[in-house]
């Protein structure tokens, strides 16, 4: 498939990106239906957006820095961040590294070169190009990836950080993980062009993939890792897939939309992966029966874990606003507790 | 130790140059601000000494100024970015307030945002509505942000050499009207002014005035001239404010008025007045009083009679020293 790695190699790296878009999925409906059960407050669903995020995930290398946004469990999954972390998040419990301070699908993970989520999307965008600026500056072999959806294309803060980028010609990917809708819009009443097309006009360099197949999106990405990296500037991928599920836990979609992909049609990135890893007889129905079941083991287990850890004490609410604690501050602490 | 007769503008660009040469982290970002020097001069010949990497021409964006100076705080670099005007800010508020000011506590302390962002602020240099603004409460209204007003060139260097260390957003703002107005002695070596205290920039016994930027030297001249005994409070950091020196003040004062050219409806002096209300009551003999701007937009032609002067704040002062 690649020249990348010898047969065995690959083999392990196509697994283990199956693996964690596996276990990505089983997450995801995990923390759907404790939502509907009262478990746990809110959350996005990544279900459909699997593919895009695994496939650019793997042309990554470790010390590069990935600005995400709040739908990129998979991502952060298969750069290695424990499902711990993104429950704890989800949970808001004393062992959060936020302490519960961000409603749920808002995941902090430095140590993983994770950016701190933000709900006004695109606001990530011109602080990935600050960080793309310092690796420049400091001539460190790195490359940024900053995520966003469809709907984010339209924000001021979009065409700020594309422009900024190509002015500087800077280390950094844009993956617009267009999955065609944003809240109720569609992606045709977002923007009159192709999201890929817009690069263009930034003198930056735009691909469009099939965000719904891992090795193609794989394919891409490492082209445009490898070109940011290199000294070629920006590039800007636009992946294609589709939001399986609601834009939240909040939201309805048959409010304004008939059904599209659906999950375990033939358009499922996990349909999809299954299906060329059996075509590269790399996996059996049966070890995929397996990984889902243990997927599924693992998720509840953790998430009855994590469930169990208590809340944030409530002095914790006065932390981490300043370094040093301001004097109004603790005299507001003072009155509260 | 050796100093010299410096203007605003000159101490905070030889204090930027200080910063530069010391550190190489520190970059400076702006409009206009390297072969141009910027438009008040304040960055000038910095370009031509570290190079366009680090005094960075940005493309007209203040959002994208702001958001991509968080980025390189974020990522071990110390970034100056300028706002050409304050005035011009507003495009850049959801990086200020969504992101700068909320990255440590929404990270839990994984992240911190040491960045110092310089912008000339407030009126008197006939620049009508967009030119002028004091949005200083804005800004003080965010939880997060530190907000840094100097009066003089010799706290401008103190307070940005104090703001090179602070790990956290501060807006620096410097008043334009006193960019040039006046020469003072300022030390060529490296001192500090200490970020959250107030400046007590004259003794009095009859009654407190606090007031900070472009409104202290206004003040103390009026204050001088009309042998009126106040105390003069320089608030040098508007958030958090020092309310100590505010509260020793006014207990021994038993007289308070705050004087800003910000819009008076919830700005800083409104605050004041509910910290002192709150904690000095008994020791109060008389309304607490603001000078301030209107609750207009800032008048071009008309900005005389919109900006404080000697004539309303000494009217403020009668009315505070008559009541019984």
């Amino acid at each position: 498939m690649t020249e990348d790695f010898n047969d065995q190699e690959e083999k392990d790296v196509f697994l283990r990106a199956y693996s964690s878009m596996i276990l990505s999925r089983m997450f995801d409906k995990k923390i759907v239906s404790a939502q509907r059960q009262g478990r746990v407050g809110f959350y996005t669903p990544t279900i459909g957006q699997e593919a895009t995020q695994v496939g650019v995930s793997m042309a990554l290398k470790k010390g590069d820095l990935v600005y995400e946004y709040y739908r990129d469990v998979p991502f952060m999954i298969h750069r290695g961040v424990p499902i711990e972390i993104l429950l704890d998040q989800i949970m808001g419990n004393g062992e959060d590294s936020a302490k519960g301070r961000q409603m749920p699908s808002h995941y902090n993970a430095k140590e993983y070169n994770f950016m701190s989520v933000q709900s006004p999307v695109a606001a990530n965008l011109p602080l990935a190009v600050g960080a793309a600026y310092a690796i420049k500056l400091r001539k460190e072999d790195k490359v940024v990836v900053t995520t966003f959806g469809d709907g984010s294309t339209s924000t001021p803060d979009f065409h700020a950080a594309m422009n900024l980028a190509s002015v500087f010609n800077l280390p950094i990917i844009f993956l617009c993980e267009n999955n065609q809708w944003a809240i109720s819009l569609p992606v045709e009443k977002q923007t009159k062009v192709e999201i890929w097309k817009k690069a263009e006009a930034y003198g930056a360099h735009g691909v469009k993939v099939d965000g719904n197949d891992f090795l193609e999106t794989f394919k891409v990405a490492k082209e445009a890792v490898e070109r940011a990296r290199s000294g070629k500037g920006p590039v800007l991928i636009e992946a294609v897939s589709y939001r399986i599920g609601p834009h939240s836990t909040s939201d309805d979609p048959s409010k304004y939309r008939s059904e599209g992909i659906t999950e375990g049609s033939e358009k499922d990135p996990i349909v999809i992966a299954e299906k060329r890893l059996k075509e590269l007889d790399y996996i059996t129905d049966e070890v995929i029966d397996k990984m889902k079941s243990e997927a599924k083991r693992i998720v509840d287990e953790k998430f009855d874990e994590r469930e169990k850890i208590p809340p944030p004490k409530p002095e914790t609410m006065f932390d981490d606003v300043y370094k040093e604690m301001t004097w109004i501050i603790k005299e507001e602490k003072g009155e509260v507790l | 130790m050796t100093s010299r007769q410096l203007n605003m503008v000159q101490a905070i660009n030889s204090t930027l140059d200080f910063a530069l040469s010391k550190n190489d982290s520190v970059v400076l970002l702006g409009e206009d601000i390297g072969r141009d020097g910027g438009v008040f001069r304040v960055t000038e010949g910095l370009q031509a000494k570290y190079g366009a990497e680090r005094v960075i021409d940005m493309p007209l964006v203040e959002l994208g100024i702001v958001g991509m100076a968080i980025g390189m705080a974020l990522n071990g670099l110390k970034p100056i970015p300028e706002i050409q005007f304050q005035d011009f800010i507003f495009t850049a508020f959801d990086q200020l307030v969504n992101q700068a000011a909320k990255l440590r506590y929404r990270s839990g302390g994984q992240y911190n945002v040491p960045m110092i962002l310089r912008t000339p602020y407030g009126g008197g240099i006939k620049g009508g509505l967009y030119h002028s603004q004091s949005g200083e409460a804005y800004f003080a209204h965010t939880a997060g942000l530190t907000v840094i007003s100097p009066s003089n060139a010799y706290d401008a260097k103190g307070l940005l050499i104090s703001s090179l260390e602070y790990e956290d957003p501060i807006i620096f703002l410097e008043p334009k009207k006193l960019y040039r107005a006046a020469k003072m002695e300022v030390p060529d070596e490296e001192y500090k002014i200490p970020i959250g205290k107030a400046s007590i920039v004259r003794e009095g016994d009859d009654l407190t005035i606090i007031t900070y930027g472009s409104m202290v030297p206004l003040v103390n001249s009026a204050v001088e001239k009309n042998k009126v005994n106040a105390e003069i409070i320089d608030l040098r950091t508007i958030m958090p404010y020092d309310g100590e020196a505010i509260l020793q003040s006014v207990k021994k004062t038993g007289r308070a008025m705050i004087v800003h050219e910000a819009p008076r409806t919830l700005g800083m002096g409104s605050e004041i007045s509910a910290f002192l209300a709150e904690r000095a009551i008994d020791y109060l003999m008389a309304p607490i009083l603001r000078v301030t701007g209107p609750d207009t937009p800032f008048p071009y032609r008309l900005e005389d009679y919109y900006m404080p002067n000697e004539r309303k704040i000494m009217k403020a002062v009668g009315k505070l020293m008559e009541f019984r």
